[in-house]
């Protein structure tokens, strides 16, 4: 990241300061819903429509990628609403959790 | 629980008919089972981590977001076990029950129902195989909870259908 700072002691030079962003809030999180052999296929993929709004099929694909796999990838982006997703699947029981890409 | 049957008794209520004497005394269980919600195997089930090894961040959400979820998984138990209350001998074949709730409280029996089958299934340890062989191969120490998971199961799979 390029921020332009204005050096008070030498009036009229630009001195450009270049900062890192930060990793850990910039870089995407993942949110993985996890296999569990007892919520109902359908109540999964009833959840998946009401957290992230997916289309039936897409809801479904994920809910047998959760199946099959054991795991799917259901979200990717800003720590902040990924940890707000965990939370809503959390409350409809599902097992979530927040991942970095690796 | 095959002549189960959800309708809309009218804009304001939902009739669930045909409950049948196993459905019926798997109801009359759910608010004792839902009680075991703060047993070790069924908290860690109800209120997982949010990450798998950030320490930080699970103590973090032990402390303010677990308590939020365990409040609200307790308020969708006490609706359900006020509508249980109303469980009513069918007017047309005395072995069968009926309860009308209102169409507002189903997301809390929705909650309630997942609930009492997770917290059944943790505390019994039962896993991907219970969940699939016939109730006769189970070992008979997990066969009632299977059989409580399963027909909880079906009354809540009617409750999904109805919100595809």
């Amino acid at each position: 990241m390029l921020k332009a700072m204005t050096a008070p002691a030498q009036p009229g030079v630009i001195r450009i300061e270049q900062t890192r962003p930060n990793e850990a809030l910039d870089a995407p999180w993942n949110v993985v819903v996890l296999n569990d052999p007892i919520n109902l296929m359908s109540y999964v993929t009833m959840v998946f429509q009401r957290v992230f709004g997916f289309p039936r099929a897409k809801a479904e694909h994920h809910m047998l990628e959760v199946h099959h796999k054991g795991r799917s990838v259901v979200w990717s982006g800003g720590r902040e609403q990924a940890e707000l997703y965990v939370h809503q699947l959390h409350s409809y029981q599902l097992l979530a959790q927040l991942e970095k890409p690796s | 629980v095959n002549g189960l049957h959800l309708s809309a008794a009218d804009g304001k209520h939902l009739r669930i008919s045909g409950i049948d004497p196993l459905l019926a005394l798997c109801l009359q269980e759910l608010p004792a089972i839902l009680e075991l919600r703060d047993q070790p195997e069924a908290q860690a089930r109800l209120l997982p981590s949010p990450t798998a090894g950030d320490e930080t961040a699970n103590r973090d959400w032990r402390e303010t977001v677990a308590p939020e979820l365990r409040h609200l998984f307790a308020s969708a138990g006490e609706i359900v076990s006020r509508d249980l209350t109303q469980l009513k001998p069918s007017p047309r074949d005395a072995r069968f029950r009926t309860l009308t709730i209102p169409l507002a409280h189903v997301p809390a029996w929705m909650s309630a129902l997942n609930q009492a089958r997770l917290i059944l299934a943790a505390i019994h340890g039962l896993d991907e195989i219970d969940m699939n062989v016939a109730y006769d191969q189970l070992d008979p120490r997990k066969a009632p909870a299977v059989l409580r998971v399963d027909v909880l199961g079906m009354l809540l799979e009617h409750f999904v259908r109805r919100e595809l």
